[in-house]
């Protein structure tokens, strides 16, 4: 039987959706699971760690791992993988998770899997699925090896609300330090905004809002609608929105229900991080703007006219 | 400060891409530089400029490499090599970051810089890998490097949470992210000078290996096939008077599409 170690996904103190998605998956080809939480003062997760569904959870619970920083985090992962003698180790999908996998993977001398959204059991070896080439083409990967380190991409796999886990604690040792590249400070971006990656709704404005007022306009309408508040890069380069709030290639891929992209054009990069999203609004004043050949439903308009009627129209229905 | 940067040759994402029998149809395709690479040379110029860095690049792969490379000289970097072999055409993260082990130890770098992705693998390992292989310290992901003295760095990196400031002692390995610095475009005068400037051209033996040392034979994974991702169509556009269309996507997204 596969035994797979799943890296739970913790943010300011709270359990991310993809640990459950992950275990998911992973109980549904019939796996052994195990998870392994690190991080400071998350002793009180427990229950909802158990509540993900896995049959045993490794806690790495240390002040020193308050912030992130891959040697250690990569250290604790081995760890647990080779107490659980894990043959397959996934993460969600995060800008840490990328840090850490490939270092995991070569000190497991393991395969190493980035953005899968499927992994199948084929006779005797694993295959994955992942998007490559921005987006552009879907690989089917062979993994060689008997083990494997994975990142799986947002909104892969759909976690069942059925599974339920047993509680078997293992507390690991604290990692050593990584002397030769210490994290100093975390300048915070995030605040107390709703987490992009797990919004039902996200709102994306791009350089069509030209400058901090649109931003505010487009923010306005994320705020009304509970939604993640996201952007394109232009926006993220010109400053006015924070690097962690960038949506696509090399930033956020998100999935939600309802992606908003206002001002945005559309281009590949942007596409590949929002294309999974189950239904998308682009409102853009350019007919021929790129975003219209994915968006579901499209506004052909400024943005500085569309938005405010948008904001009103949903305050009407909804109430 | 010795930097050694890494750039790869990928197919141009921009263009069509067309997957036939499991392949990718090569007929149309265009390459260039990584995009990512091509802000690890910048970053690499700047510190020559700014710190007074020796540059060095290191181009695995690819067939002809000589545009990219000579585009990498007009924009300032000072020698390159070229390394090709067949035994690497199976090649994985793995593979590529063994055969800049064997780079970087037959140098004497104080930093690699390498990119966060090729935009051909979308992998995202291979620095990272080699930092792992070297035992060196790396930060991936960064946005912005200053230099602190001969042996340390500031580097910025972008977080889940935000930028994540770490302090990094050399020798060490860095990936770049596209937001780091916008690449300079080389010049007319620099692209003529680069046509002068060598590029060592190497295969696996005159590095000083084998692909038996390397692994070439047993790469950890393979891509079996390609296939074409599911497009999603266009559905419906609405154009006219603002508070009329609008009213009624909003309509839609809540009566039809269900989704407020
Ligand atoms: C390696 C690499 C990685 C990248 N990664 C990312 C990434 O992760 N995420 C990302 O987003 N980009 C990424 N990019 C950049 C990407 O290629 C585009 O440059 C970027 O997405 C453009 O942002 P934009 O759509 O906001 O701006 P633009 O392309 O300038 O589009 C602005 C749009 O606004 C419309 N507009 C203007 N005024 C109005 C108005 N008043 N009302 C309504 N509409 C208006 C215009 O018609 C236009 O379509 C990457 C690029 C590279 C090379
Ligand atoms: N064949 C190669 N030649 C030179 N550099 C490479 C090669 N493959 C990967 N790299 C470097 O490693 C980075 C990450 O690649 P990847 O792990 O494939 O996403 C790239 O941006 C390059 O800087």
């Amino acid at each position: 039987m596969a035994k797979v170690l799943v890296v739970a996904e913790i943010k300011q103190g709270v359990l991310k959706g993809s640990t459950a998605e992950l275990l998911s998956k992973a109980k549904a080809i019939g796996a052994q699971t195990a998870v392994v939480a690190i991080g400071s003062d998350i002793e009180s997760l427990l229950p909802d760690l158990v509540g993900a569904g896995a049959d045993q959870q490794y806690i790495a619970d240390d002040a020193r791992l308050a912030l992130f920083s891959a040697g250690p985090f990569a250290a604790c992962v081995v760890d647990a993988a080779r107490q659980f003698d894990a043959d397959q180790v996934w993460f969600g999908f995060s800008e840490s998770s990328k840090a850490v996998a490939p270092r995991v993977a070569a000190q497991l001398d393991a395969a190493c899997a980035t953005e899968i959204t499927d992994v199948m059991f084929e006779q005797g070896h694993i295959e994955v699925i992942r998007p490559a080439i921005t987006n552009k083409v879907l690989q089917r990967v062979r993994i060689n090896t008997e083990r494997m380190v994975a990142v799986v991409r947002a909104g892969a796999f759909a976690a069942d609300p059925e599974l339920a886990g047993s509680e078997n604690v293992v507390r690991l040792a604290p990692p050593p330090a990584d002397l030769k590249a210490v994290i100093k400070e975390l300048v915070s971006e995030a605040g107390s905004e709703i987490d992009l990656a797990d919004a039902d709704i996200v709102v994306s404005v791009g350089r069509g809002a030209r400058n901090q007022d649109g931003v505010e306009l487009v923010k306005a309408l994320a705020e009304e609608l509970n939604a993640g508040f996201g952007a394109s890069r232009a926006m993220v380069d010109a400053g006015f929105m924070a690097h962690n709030k960038q949506v696509g290639q090399t930033g956020k891929i998100v999935a939600p229900t309802l992606y908003m992209a206002i001002g945005i054009s559309g281009a590949i990069q942007h596409l590949a991080g929002m294309n999974g999203s189950k239904v998308i609004l682009a409102v853009n004043k350019d007919p021929e703007a790129p975003i219209f050949n994915v968006a579901d439903y499209g506004i052909v308009g400024d943005l500085f006219e569309v938005v405010p009627i948008l904001r009103q129209e949903i305050k009407k229905i909804r109430s | 400060m010795k930097i050694l940067t890494t750039v790869k040759k990928v197919v141009d994402v921009e263009l069509n891409i067309h997957v036939k029998d499991g392949a990718i149809v090569e007929d149309g395709l265009q390459y260039v530089i990584n995009a990512w690479d091509e802000n690890g040379v910048e970053t690499a110029v700047q510190l020559k400029e700014d710190s007074g860095a020796e540059t060095t690049l290191v181009s695995i792969g690819g067939g002809d490499n000589t545009d990219v490379i000579r585009r990498c000289y007009a924009m300032g970097i000072e020698s390159g090599m070229h390394i090709d072999d067949p035994a690497l055409e199976k090649a994985d993260a793995f593979i590529y970051a063994r055969v800049l082990q064997k780079v970087f130890e037959a140098g004497d770098y104080d930093l690699v810089i390498t990119g966060k992705q090729a935009q051909d693998t979308d992998n995202g390992q291979t620095g990272i890998i080699l930092a792992e292989y070297l035992g060196l310290p790396c930060v991936s992901n960064v946005i912005g490097i200053e230099v602190l003295d001969d042996k340390h760095l500031k580097v910025s990196r972008s977080g889940d949470a935000g930028t994540e400031i770490v302090a990094l002692e050399l020798p060490a390995v860095v990936t770049v992210d596209v937001s780091i610095n916008e690449p300079r475009l080389p010049q007319m005068r620099g692209l003529m000078m680069a046509k002068k400037k060598a590029i060592e051209k190497m295969d696996l033996t005159a590095l000083g290996t084998s692909a038996d040392e390397i692994g070439c034979a047993a790469p950890k994974s393979e891509i079996v096939a390609f296939m074409a991702t599911e497009k999603r169509s266009g559905g419906r556009k609405f154009e006219g008077d603002a508070a009329e269309i609008t009213a009624r996507v909003v309509d839609l997204l809540a009566n039809e599409a269900k989704v407020l």
